[in-house]
């Protein structure tokens, strides 16, 4: 699954353990989804869209088929 | 469960994972001069407690994790289990683990020459049946999950 956390979280300015805080995880939580290696439970990727303000499919985007 | 959460618990039940079986080593000389039956309890208080003590440490863990643990845990024990086993498997197969099974067994009976063929048939009985017990539980398990987690309302 794609995101834009990254890009979203540094137009906040925040740090990774900012928003880790934020949502109620751990860093790493947070670096592995910003990596794509991990994708968030739904509830988890729900808190980290409420947490920037926007809806859900705004921060995440399923993976297309050629990726 | 909130005595789960304080510092001293965690030490407690720490201690007992770990003192438990050292303490059972230390009292081998002991143990060799007992009957049977002592040194079975003995064996089954030191088993059931560290297995009990670490299954309250890993709930005690669980509660503080996230998802990402989580994943890492399931992920680890899953693999580990399987290396594990694997790796006991392949290594009772060389001759040199062989001799070390043989000889340990005989220092802690004091048989000063252990049958080497039922020394070995016993070990690796020992450990096909935990893998056997492992395999049972999980299929166990597994069908409770599914049975529990696909009732209706």
């Amino acid at each position: 699954m794609k995101n834009r956390m990254k890009s979203l979280r540094r137009e906040r300015g925040w740090s990774q353990s900012e928003l880790a805080a934020r949502v109620g995880v751990s860093r790493n939580s947070i670096i592995s989804i910003e990596n794509g290696r991990f994708d968030p439970s739904l509830p988890l990727a729900f808190e980290l869209a409420a947490a920037f303000e926007m809806r859900i499919e705004d921060v995440f985007q399923p993976a297309s088929k050629t990726d | 469960m909130s005595w789960l959460n304080k510092p001293y618990s965690m030490l407690a039940l720490t201690t007992i994972m770990i003192g438990l079986p050292v303490m059972f080593i230390a009292a081998i000389p002991w143990l060799k001069q007992q009957p049977e039956s002592v040194v079975y309890l003995c064996a089954g208080i030191a088993a059931t407690g560290t297995v009990v003590a670490s299954f309250v440490l890993a709930i005690q863990k669980h509660q503080k994790f996230d998802e990402w643990h989580r994943s890492a845990a399931r992920f680890s024990s899953q693999w580990g289990w399987l290396a594990g086993a694997g790796t006991i498997a392949i290594l009772l197969s060389f001759p040199a683990l062989q001799n070390a099974i043989v000889a340990v067994s005989g220092s802690l009976g004091d048989v000063a020459a252990p049958d080497r063929k039922l020394v070995l048939m016993a070990f690796t009985g020992g450990f096909m049946s935990v893998v056997l017990a492992q395999m049972v539980c999980t299929l166990l398990l597994s069908a409770g999950w599914r049975y529990w987690m696909s009732r209706s309302e």
